[in-house]
């Protein structure tokens, strides 16, 4: 798929069908993943690929519930984490992005994780899209939780999680701003 | 340009040509990055298009030193800021991106999800440059406080990323990567 299709087309897909995903095509989307930039060539995104049903029960109990005035709703994406073939967990290797050699970080951001493995989850949901799949990036869940069930180590934490499968619907473009709102010239004012 | 092609092939590149870059081309590359997904649709990303070359210069003045054989350097990324016609930096609004509609930050991330979602769109930023040729390198060392002051930045946004947009002068090289099986578990972690 051509690059700009992919970028303008790829939506949110919270509706899936249960039909299968395999690993040759799993792998292509981790190997987009892989291929991002990173701080310093660190590459401290990791990829946890899951298809044990128990498994993808307990992220999907990880995940915040919706707040209504009047109750909580289950947030679609945990019935689509038990819908689909697949649930890719990306987390990272803490004190390696943006890190001093001596210990400390260099800038005002801290631990630069959170960019390193966004950059890699971008490249992800744009193969994935390109290979007709779909994928919503989720970020509001219990990551102690998640954490817990996946068994990761201390240094290592959890950052998004996203289902893998076939989608079941059409996503909608939720409304952007005009690029003339977002984009200054020169200087702010 | 395919999709695997551009993610694969993408390189840092640190050495530009003066060529100019139009306005409907960094319209383009800006476009590709206002159409990455963020956090409940929050768009929190703003972009400063600098193309006045003392204002460039200030900013590449921000980057860190690198040390060569003990002696302080400037950072090929500075020469490479005042090199290209134009120069991207990508700033945040606060307190949108992973916060509650009621104000109060719903992760342990807290407010770092402002880096999430500018990497989302710093990512098709760069794929969508090399798809167009131009060439592109993510810097986030920096002075990000002195940056902002240079370029009049409100203090309910932050400097994230900056990145120079040109014409290549050369190619930059491949940074070896870990294997896959390296970076992937399945299941849980130790497996």
């Amino acid at each position: 798929m051509e690059l700009f299709d992919a970028i303008y087309h790829r939506r949110s897909i919270r509706k899936y069908k249960p039909d299968p995903v395999d690993k040759a095509t799993v792998e292509k989307i981790l190997e987009a993943g892989r291929w991002a930039p990173s701080w310093a060539n660190t590459q401290c995104s990791r990829f946890v690929v899951v298809r044990d049903p128990e498994v993808k029960t307990a992220l999907a109990e990880s995940l915040m519930k919706i707040k209504l005035p009047d109750r909580e709703l289950e947030n679609p994406a945990a019935k689509a984490f038990r819908t689909v073939p697949v649930v890719i967990v990306v987390a990272a290797k803490t004190g390696t992005a943006g890190a001093k050699p001596g210990g400390g970080f260099t800038t005002d951001k801290g631990d630069w994780f959170m960019h390193d493995t966004a950059l890699a989850t971008q490249n992800m949901v744009l193969a994935a899209h390109a290979l007709g799949l779909g994928t919503v990036i989720i970020g509001a869940f219990d990551a102690k939780k998640a954490e817990a069930a996946l068994n990761i180590p201390e240094d290592y934490r959890v950052v998004v999680m996203f289902p893998l499968g076939v989608p079941d619907q059409e996503g909608k473009a939720p409304p952007r701003k005009e690029l003339s709102e977002l984009v200054i010239r020169d200087k702010w004012d | 340009m395919d999709v695997f092609e551009a993610i694969k092939n993408r390189r840092s590149v640190r050495h530009y040509k003066p060529d100019p870059v139009d306005d409907d081309t960094v319209a383009k590359v800006l476009e590709a990055a206002h159409w990455a997904p963020s956090w409940g649709n929050t768009q929190s990303w703003r972009f400063i298009v600098v193309r006045d070359a003392a204002i460039r210069a200030q900013v590449a003045d921000t980057l860190r030193l690198v040390r060569v054989d003990n002696e302080w350097v400037e950072n090929a990324a500075s020469k490479a800021i005042k090199q290209a016609p134009v120069l991207v930096v990508i700033c945040a609004e606060k307190g949108r991106a992973g916060y509650a509609p009621d104000g109060a930050p719903v992760t342990d991330k807290g407010e770092y999800w402002y880096m999430f979602d500018i990497a989302l769109a710093v990512e098709n930023l760069t794929l969508a440059a090399y798809a167009l040729g131009l060439g592109t390198v993510i810097i986030g060392g920096f002075d990000a406080v002195k940056a902002a002051q240079i370029l009049e930045v409100p203090d309910d946004c932050r400097v994230v990323t900056l990145t120079p947009l040109g014409v290549p002068e050369r190619q930059g090289q491949v940074s070896p990567r870990k294997k896959l099986a390296e970076v992937t578990y399945h299941d849980k972690y130790n497996k």
